[in-house]
């Protein structure tokens, strides 16, 4: 980082002019129908998810990439990335609907979270990692295909 | 020690990428949720046209569709500048620790959207705050902290953009740029994915694959989502009441009253038209009923009215809905009586709900019991 990224360049203050205005419209509004209660509320989702993400998730993703992807062959790390990186998201997006808080919030209504959500899951990450192996596999006949014409394997090098 | 020797996707070209992504993301989801709230809560003079008809059905889908778009490129931007959170020292100059001080609630607030957004369209609230004002709140604070973000970085960025923008003293094996490709595969990817397993509780052709998304626009009573049901809503007994009247008043030269027999001997009109909610799903249905323009003629309403639409609903945030002048003398909004040609099931009305066109669903107000014309 040269100290030019670290000055009061144009671009930071052209930022400043724009963004802050923006933030005093919704900081405004807490102003005009403020509830403590609702912002300890607030507050504690608002840090708690920088928090969960810094502390947990990404600690847990180093992890994953020490212990898991580093040991593997080099030519699968990527798929195996991406395959895992596809199942933690679907598991997260469809958290709420696999856990049924929807339906239990309102069991009247039928027409909400309305699917086997476990089957669904399942369904979408079988496809995830479909893809992947379809990469793996494209990956593998590339490399043999470059090895058979002399050259070196693109994907041979630890990155 | 470079850059590269680190990982090869904790690099600015992988962070500006991911990031210009996520600006645009961002930027959509802002300006169609602004949208929705100033359909809901007008201001600033903004009123809430009546056409094209199917606005408010295209930005929510869109809103809640880039969102969860958003999630995968946030985790992996996130992951691209991990780093950067243990740079020492933490700050260098002023300068430097506004900007870092304002990547808090940048973080934080996108944390936040996706979260809060993800959980609601679920009806899933495990915090204690009112939900919508905390979101629009969020909203504001995040956009701006963006814009202050995309000034900061916008020379690095334009710099990292660039097609080879490997500095000129760094050596990179080969494996590196693939490696940051690959990477970025994977989360645009991932980002595909959850779009088109879920995008289809708005976009039909799409519908069976809707796999995690909470609602399917064919799934419900008559065949649609049910918002609230009449049994949450606690008006069962006096929707299904044989002494139902609707009733016609405000701002008129002569009060109305009809009973369900009567409305239904009134001219019906027929219009396809979307309900559309601001959790994102959608779905168009054919509705019956009559105008709500004749019965403000037949009350002798002044020809620029608006209306309030009164539900049985005892309570809620949504037991009046305000039809503006465009929308109260559009040819197609309803006081429908039927959908699909059956008369409405109560959880979607019955025996006479409002329905017209650009509106969010929740102001599409069912077990109308009056119209009070301004």
């Amino acid at each position: 980082m040269n100290d030019r990224s670290t000055s009061w360049r144009p671009g930071l203050i052209v930022g400043l002019a724009i963004g802050l205005p923006l933030m005093a419209v919704g900081i405004a509004d807490f102003a005009t129908h403020f509830d403590s209660a609702e912002f300890r509320s607030f507050a504690r989702f608002y840090v708690g998810g920088d928090i969960l993400h810094d502390a947990i998730v990404a600690p847990v993703a180093a992890l994953v990439g020490l212990f898991v992807l580093r040991r593997v062959p080099t030519i699968t790390r990527a798929p195996l990335r991406a395959a895992l990186f596809a199942t933690a998201i679907t598991i997260a997006v469809a958290w709420p609907a696999l856990r049924g808080y929807g339906r239990a919030r309102v069991p009247h209504n039928a027409s909400v979270q309305p699917l086997d959500y476990t089957t669904a899951v399942a369904t979408v990450v079988a496809v995830a990692w479909a893809a992947s192996a379809l990469w793996l596999g494209v990956a593998v006949v590339r490399r043999r295909r470059r090895s058979r014409e002399g050259s070196q394997p693109v994907l041979s090098n630890d990155s | 020690m470079t850059p590269v020797a680190v990982s090869p996707v904790h690099d600015e070209r992988v962070a500006a990428r991911l990031g210009l992504a996520l600006g645009v993301t961002f930027t959509i989801c802002f300006l169609t949720g602004l949208y929705s709230h100033l359909a809901q809560h007008p201001a600033w003079g903004f009123v809430l046209p009546a056409r094209p008809v199917g606005l408010y059905r295209l930005t929510q889908g869109v809103h809640v569709a880039t969102g969860i778009a958003s999630i995968p490129l946030l985790f992996a931007k996130l992951w691209s500048v991990y780093p950067q959170l243990f740079q020492w020292p933490p700050v260098r100059s002023v300068a430097h620790a506004v900007e870092r001080l304002l990547v808090f609630p940048l973080v934080a607030g996108a944390i936040f959207l996706l979260f809060t957004g993800l959980a609601n369209i679920h009806l899933w609230y495990p915090w204690h705050f009112d939900f919508p004002r905390m979101h629009y709140r969020a909203a504001w604070i995040t956009i701006g902290a963006l814009a202050v973000h995309v000034g900061a970085k916008w020379t690095t960025t334009r710099h990292a953009l660039r097609r080879d923008s490997t500095p000129a003293d760094v050596t990179e094996p080969a494996a590196a740029a693939v490696d940051r490709r690959q990477f970025l595969w994977t989360a645009f990817g991932a980002s595909a994915l959850v779009t088109v397993f879920g995008i289809g509780e708005t976009f039909r052709p799409l519908t069976r694959l809707a796999l995690l998304s909470p609602r399917r626009p064919d799934t419900g009573t008559q065949g649609f989502p049910v918002n609230a049901t009449a049994q949450d809503s606690g008006v069962i007994s006096l929707a299904q009441s044989p002494d139902y009247r609707l009733v016609v008043s405000g701002n008129v030269a002569r009060e109305l009253s009809f009973t369900l027999d009567e409305l239904r001997a009134l001219p019906q009109h027929s219009a396809t038209l979307p309900i559309s909610c601001v959790e994102g799903w959608s779905v168009s249905k054919r509705w019956t009923g009559v105008r709500m323009r004749d019965l403000l003629a037949m009350a002798g309403a002044a020809s620029h009215a608006s209306a309030r639409v009164e539900s049985f609903q005892p309570s809620g945030s949504y037991r009046t809905a305000d039809v503006d002048h465009f929308q109260a003398h559009d040819p197609d909004t309803l006081l429908a009586l039927q959908v699909d040609g059956e008369p409405l099931a109560l959880d979607h009305g019955f025996p006479c709900r409002l329905i017209a066109p650009n509106r969010p669903g929740v102001m599409q107000t069912k077990w109308v019991k009056a119209v009070v014309v301004r």
